[in-house]
């Protein structure tokens, strides 16, 4: 099997430990913590919590950087992380393709949605601004586009495992060949929103948290962001980079249980750790020291101590939690913690357990309570999410055995079955449904009402109808779950054939389900009641709503799926993110079937800006791609709506619906179409394919000259070198325009080269191609320069 | 108290949105979570949001909420007695 080792050449760290490695290793070594009161925001209900605030100037380090206050941390630790590589100024011989970001988050700019939130509702006062930093997929943009990184760049959510699995996947990306250096970790602010969310749950101890304590009630919520350079060691040596640690191994599961307690018997945490060892072909014996989750909830830690007990049975090593140093700072934990056992291999010491003091008889298990030198050759590192997202990093001393294997030819000739398509859309919600909708020339757009702005302003938008959630969820369980989820989940079922889990076990299926802004409006319903009530009677179950991995951990608790969980959350690329990431998990075998798609959901906040920003109007037109309608600051009309599609490797598909390949994400600096056409017919050859075959580029063609233009002459540059016509093709005028529209691409594409769809009422022009369409490349190009591209054939 | 209890259980069905239940359907003596309504731990939070903003009753610790939630007829001399 193809191997190249993934090293560590550089880290990075903020947090309320400290500004900097060493300022944070400094206050490992002394077991001092840095939770201190919370004078960030004012918040009445948790005013007297201990918080780990971090006391810098943020946005003086930070330098001349816009965006939120976990982009500024985000971009602090990784300017840290790549000075410490030696690539501060610049990547030298490295090229820029092949140089990536990854990155996790669940907070992004809620800090900045809440103080628009709070000028609207308490002041009435229009300052929409501070939305242009909501999202999530900020930090990874940043510093993508800081770095000039033409790599895979992504953001993903597990919520408070998002920065190990952002570690895990940049590990795949350098391990595939896809990239030879990584930027990974992640990055998150306090917020009003997860303080009264975790408050909401009963999981705040206002005194700070005592892992593994007999006496613990909760967690303190910090804040932080933790950066690595990872690169494949063969390129780290060729550059003569000093390498930290090695990543040895890396594993991930989802309980499949609940949306917020963890699996009492630790089975998905255990799973986790298991994978992470199998993949570094290392026994549990050969792990000298555990860096726990331990996030000092009942639950969590009682759960983590039996599933070490389970892995490690008599003989567990060392173990200590270091939460109460800095807080829980949700995605960034996993980072922070990656850099601290770099630090830890480096030092040969352990960190200890602040909070600690009184031993749980019922846990068994006594965590290291101070600071101590003892030799450490591997560490494991543990990261729990909510929704039982879990994932399990292996760090080792680089004079430890090397895990080289075989070095060969990388991605090629992957090839999967579509085995299922659901989708939920303005155009209908089957396939059938859809070709209809293209036939009569585009989705009908209907009023929406945005209260914020006006009583009487009614937007236009590609509204989903109703999806008749009622015949797939049972009331018990649909009471609980968003729209978003419900609208998510109808379409994984729709995709996935009961008959095949009957033939796969559920740890052999993995779900990737991205969505570009989550369950908004049961965000938005939290924070207005956050904000109206003073704090009052936060409701829990519109906090678990807003966490955006909840739309892919719900569909593993409802269908009983414990391989890889993620929600990739990059803006329009997040359905490609996430089809990328379940490519990723059948090519290596770990996954027999992957559930992949993406969704998104309609909000009166963000169409209220949009009209207020001159995007949207009374008599905006409807979306004609290639029409050229759209003048000035005109954007296409907004909708919503999801896809999922299940896919299996080649033995599953007795009667697939079409074959996907050659999938793939990058970034460009703009938008060049001969660039993308090298690009796209670059990833096409190494899957086998001949840009000769290709039939149809359908792209995200939304009626505005740019991006119609570029996407029109990146066919027209491909036609060039096949020698024959390519068409442009587009789907935005049967889904509106939003950051899941691709996945609506994607199943437009499967009905494309089923004959379902005919080509000529998706294309410019309507042009009717010569022969039948059978190859189909689904090519999306995000207005902040990340892209993804996938091949759709008969 | 039967009256504190008839109306607490108009709020559990409208708070969680329970389809097709009825007052009648709901024991008193009987626990409140994990038995026949498929509440789970997310209900009982919301039922501390509710017991908050319904009658001034502020619960931060869990175990305050699960000793409370024993029964129907527990939470309403919780309520009874604690409300403000």
């Amino acid at each position: 099997m193809f191997r190249r080792a993934p090293v560590i050449t550089g880290t990075g760290i903020i947090c309320a430990a400290g500004c900097g490695v060493a300022a944070v290793w400094e206050s490992v070594r002394a077991n001092r913590s840095g939770l201190g009161p919370l004078t960030l925001f004012s918040s009445p209900r948790y005013a007297n919590h201990l918080v780990g605030q971090v006391r810098e100037n943020v946005d003086k380090f930070a330098g001349n950087v816009r965006g939120s206050r976990s982009d500024k941390l985000s971009w602090i630790a990784a300017s840290e992380a790549l000075a410490a590589a030696g690539l501060d100024a610049g990547f030298g011989k490295i090229n820029p393709a092949r140089v990536g970001v990854m990155l996790g988050a669940t907070v992004g700019g809620m800090l900045c949605t809440e103080i628009f939130l709070t000028a609207l509702l308490r002041e009435n006062k229009h300052r929409f601004d501070p939305l242009r930093f909501h999202e999530c997929a900020g930090a990874a943009d940043l510093c993508a586009k800081k770095i000039g990184a033409l790599g895979p760049v992504a953001t993903l959510s597990t919520a408070c495992s998002a920065g190990a699995m952002a570690i895990l996947a940049a590990a795949e990306l350098i391990e595939q060949g896809e990239a030879d250096l990584m930027l990974a970790g992640a990055g998150d602010s306090l917020s009003r929103l997860t303080l009264n969310g975790f408050g909401s749950l009963l999981l705040l101890d206002p005194n700070g948290c005592r892992p593994f304590d007999a006496r613990r009630t909760g967690i303190s919520l910090g804040e932080g962001a933790a950066m690595l350079v990872i690169e494949a060691e063969e390129t780290a040596i060729a550059r003569g980079a000093k390498i930290l640690a090695r990543l040895a191994g890396w594993g991930a599961s989802c309980d499949a249980f609940h949306a917020t307690a963890p699996q009492a018997e630790g089975r998905g945490a255990l799973a986790a750790m298991q994978r992470a060892l199998e993949r570094g072909q290392l026994q549990p014996g050969e792990i000298d020291f555990v860096s726990a989750h331990g996030t000092a909830t009942p639950d969590n830690d009682a759960m983590e101590s039996r599933a070490l007990k389970k892995l490690f049975g008599g003989a567990v090593p060392p173990v200590a939690s270091v939460k109460r140093f800095f807080g829980h700072t949700l995605a960034a934990s996993g980072a922070i913690k990656a850099v601290l056992a770099v630090q830890s291999l480096r030092e040969q010491a352990v960190p200890g357990t602040p909070g600690f003091e009184v031993a749980d008889e019922k846990l068994s298990l006594e965590p290291v309570k101070e600071f101590c030198a003892q030799p450490v050759s591997r560490i494991l590192s543990n990261s729990f999410g909510f929704g039982g997202n879990n994932v399990a990093l292996v760090f080792e001393r680089t004079d430890s055995k090397s895990s080289i294997l075989n070095p060969q030819s990388a991605i090629k000739n992957q090839s999967f079955a579509v085995l299922g398509v659901g989708v939920v859309s303005a155009a209908g919600n089957s396939l059938a449904e859809i070709a209809a909708t293209f036939r009569s020339g585009g989705a009908v757009t209907s009023s929406f009402a945005v209260p914020a702005i006006s009583p009487t302003a009614l937007a236009k938008v590609y509204a989903a109808g109703e999806f008749a959630a009622e015949q797939f969820i049972e009331p018990a369980k649909r009471r609980k779950l968003s729209r978003l989820q419900q609208l998510a989940l109808v379409a994984a079922r729709k995709s996935f054939s009961p008959k095949l889990a009957k033939t796969v076990a559920p740890e052999k299926i993995c779900v990737a389900v991205g969505t570009g802004l989550g369950s908004l409006n049961d965000t938005a319903a939290f924070v207005e009641n956050m904000i109206l009530k003073d704090e009052r009677a936060p409701r829990p179950s519109l906090f678990t709503s807003s966490v955006h991995n909840s739309l892919a951990s719900q569909i593993a608790i409802e269908l009983n799926f414990s391989g890889l969980n993620s929600t990739p959350i990059q803006r329009d690329i997040s359905f490609e993110t996430a089809l990328w990431q379940g490519a990723t998990e059948l090519t290596s075998g770990r996954a027999e079937l992957a559930v992949v798609g993406a969704a998104d959901e309609l909000n009166q906040y963000p169409l209220a800006a949009g009209i207020r920003w001159g995007w949207w109007h009374e008599s905006s037109p409807e979306i004609r791609p290639f029409a050229g309608a759209l003048k000035n600051r005109e954007r296409p009309l907004p909708g919503e709506g999801g896809a999922v599609v299940t896919l299996g490797r080649a033995q599953y598909a007795a009667s697939p619906l079409a074959f996907v390949s050659a999938i793939r994400i990058g970034r460009s600096e703009n938008q060049n179409a001969e660039t993308e056409a090298r690009w796209i017919l670059e990833t096409l050859a190494r899957d086998g394919i001949a840009v000769s075959e290709l039939d149809l580029l359908l792209t995200g063609a939304n009626g505005l000259a740019q991006p119609d233009d570029f996407y029109r002459a990146i066919p027209e540059s491909l036609s060039k070198l096949a020698g024959k016509k390519i068409a442009c093709g587009a789907y935005k005028h049967a889904c509106g325009a939003h950051h899941s529209a691709s996945a609506f691409g994607f199943v437009t594409a499967v009905g494309l080269v089923r004959g379902e769809i005919a080509p000529e009422f998706c294309t410019a022009d309507k042009i009717t191609l010569p022969g039948a369409c059978r190859t189909v490349v689904l090519f999306t190009f995000s207005p902040t320069g990340t892209k993804g591209m996938c091949c759709i054939r008969a | 108290m039967e009256s504190l209890i008839e109306e607490l259980k108009t709020k559990i069905i409208a708070g969680f949105n329970l389809e097709g239940v009825t007052p009648a359907d709901i024991n008193p003596d009987e626990p409140i979570f994990g038995t026949g309504l498929e509440l789970d731990s997310i209900d009982a939070l919301e039922l501390v949001a509710i017991l908050e903003s319904d009658y001034g009753i502020v619960i931060t610790e869990r175990a305050v909420a699960d000793k409370a939630f024993a029964s129907l007829r527990a939470l309403a001399e919780f309520v009874a007695a604690n409300r403000t």
